[in-house]
């Protein structure tokens, strides 16, 4: 059978990451894949060169609308540890809870997008219901429903009140019983099975030489996670576990991502019901010294790093930007071959690319030269139809 | 978990370069370019670093600065610093060596036009496909020229 050339992408401009693949595949088998994630870049490392250290927080903000707490904490860690402050341990704790609230929320959009690609719409609901719990915790306590604002160099830049942590409390309450449901509901459904065992598997060699990060790297028995092998916040003092895995494929994931939800919202009331008295922040200096930093963080798809370089002055002389879906892709090219077409959106959902609609698909056929155009919800529904014809036999 | 002292850098870096030890769990190797291999290759073997981290580039205005950041189970950023001219910014790939510095060698590539001798396709993976041949904009001395197109529909369709 003659190879066939599957651009997938590139873009749709109201998507987060616009990515664009070339999918090779012989029938339905993929062979090989190539890149292009050139289609969001908006010079935001070359734009933190040229504002001061107030100003660019709220720019990196906005690296991400997911992750947004995540760039802010990292990059302000960074420069405390530069000047050398020490951030109020009320502040440690508040990031610590918009941290963990955020990986809720980045975890919960995921289950629902990944049951989404599989046809699997009542899972999708409920999490995405459930979701709203944990946005509206994060509005309540910050103002904000994405772009939280809470950070700035030497603390953050909202208190919260008693009465304001006993609502919390409460709202979260019932996530407990949702999120045991979610691990109950991953193990008994047969849809949730065929679509995701055995999909996309990375044994634990592959995942390291691959150099995957977060729950892709847990799900393949990786223990490594940034809030226990770079303490920060106030991760040194909370108790929790991190969640692995030894399936290492699309349910390995997920079954990682939804352990980490139940541990996100412990994490989240033990940090509230102990939350440390004191101020929110000290004051920094204007200038930072010159000097290196390498500031880690643990983002809902895994370790992100910045790497700051100050030099004196109220600017970054360089900010280099790691972010963990850059570090996941090689693990997507490496495990897709020998799967099918028909598993390219949950393998390529599995990594939490923020991608998953991605607009177009061209399919040549290169016996013909025959071009037609298929959109990734046809994608979708072709890997659907090509599993319950697989049913049926 | 034990974090890598200086010393054992040093040993497993005898004939790589000087060893200095930044912070708890920061330790830094300065390197030639023509060593960068021989060093990846005792920090995956002698030193037990099985993750690549970042390569981490800064413009000097004088030189180019590469940190190939790993770490391990020792939990310890181990980072190997070199230098490159910015005459001529040439070093050599480590994709074979460490899997991940393929894509991250791709994008460095494209936004400072550092070239990776040995690596398979250093194509455009970040800037967009109609930007010019032979800007780098992550470079100090690099400023939009007026006359040049950057990409996008032409002014006149806009």
């Amino acid at each position: 059978m003659s190879e066939v050339l599957i651009p997938i992408g590139p873009q749709h401009p109201a998507l987060k990451e616009p990515v664009s693949f070339r999918v090779i595949a012989e029938g339905e088998l993929i062979k090989r894949l190539e890149l292009d994630i050139s289609y969001n870049h908006r010079g935001i490392e070359k734009a933190a060169e040229s504002r001061d250290f107030v100003k660019v927080v709220p720019l990196l903000e906005r690296v991400c609308g997911i992750c947004s707490h995540s760039h802010a904490t990292a990059f302000v860690k960074g420069i405390e540890e530069v000047m050398g402050l020490t951030v109020p341990r009320r502040a440690q704790y508040l990031r610590t809870v918009i941290g963990e609230l955020e990986r809720m929320h980045s975890h919960l959009l995921w289950l629902g997008v990944a049951a989404h690609e599989i046809g699997f719409n009542t899972l999708f609901m409920w999490t995405w219901r459930d979701r709203e719990i944990v946005q509206d915790v994060l509005e309540e306590l910050t103002g904000n429903r994405v772009n939280y604002g809470m950070n700035e160099i030497g603390g953050v830049r909202r208190d919260v009140s008693e009465a304001l942590i006993a609502r919390t409390l409460i709202r979260l309450k019932p996530l407990h019983g949702r999120f045991t449901k979610y691990a109950e509901i991953i193990e008994g459904e047969r849809t949730i099975r065929v679509r995701f065992k055995g999909i996309g598997r990375l044994s634990r060699e592959e995942a390291l030489r691959y150099g995957t990060v977060g729950p892709t790297a847990r799900a393949s028995s990786v223990d490594y996670d940034i809030r226990k092998d770079d303490p920060y916040a106030a991760y040194e003092e909370i108790p929790f576990k991190i969640v692995t895995d030894d399936a290492g494929d699309v349910l390995g994931r997920t079954r990682v991502r939804i352990g980490e939800l139940e541990e996100s919202v412990r994490i989240t009331e033990y940090a509230l019901r102990n939350l440390p008295a004191g101020s929110l922040k000290v004051t920094s200096p204007r200038v930072a010294p010159k000097a290196d930093v390498v500031s880690r963080y643990e983002a809902p798809r895994g370790e992100l790093v910045h790497y700051i370089r100050t030099s004196g002055g109220d600017h970054v002389e360089r900010l280099d930007i790691r972010t963990p879906t850059l570090a996941n892709w090689t693990s997507v090219a490496a495990s897709l071959p020998g799967n099918h077409i028909a598993d390219i959106p949950v393998v390529v959902a599995a990594i939490d690319p923020c991608l998953s609609c991605t607009s177009r698909i061209t399919i040549i056929d290169s016996g013909t030269d025959e071009t037609s155009v298929m959109t990734w919800d046809e994608l979708r529904a072709h890997g659907r139809k090509f599993y319950r014809g697989r049913e049926d036999r | 978990m034990t974090y890598l002292t200086s010393a054992e850098v040093s040993e497993a870096m005898a004939d790589i370069g000087p060893v200095e030890a930044i912070r708890r769990n920061r330790v830094q190797v300065t390197t030639t370019p023509g060593r960068i291999r021989a060093a990846l290759r005792s920090a995956t073997s002698r030193l037990q670093c099985d993750h690549l981290v970042q390569i981490a580039t800064i413009d000097t205005g004088h030189e180019f600065e590469l940190f190939y950041l790993l770490t391990g189970a020792h939990r310890t950023v181990l980072s190997i610093r070199t230098l490159l001219p910015r005459d001529r910014p040439k070093i050599r790939s480590v994709h074979d060596l460490l899997p991940p510095a393929g894509i991250y060698e791709r994008q460095i590539h494209d936004l400072l036009g550092i070239t990776f001798d040995g690596h398979p396709n250093l194509g455009r993976i970040i800037l967009n496909e109609d930007w010019p041949e032979g800007e780098f904009p992550l470079r100090k001395d690099w400023k939009m020229d007026p006359a040049k197109s950057y990409g996008g529909a032409p002014e006149e369709v806009r």
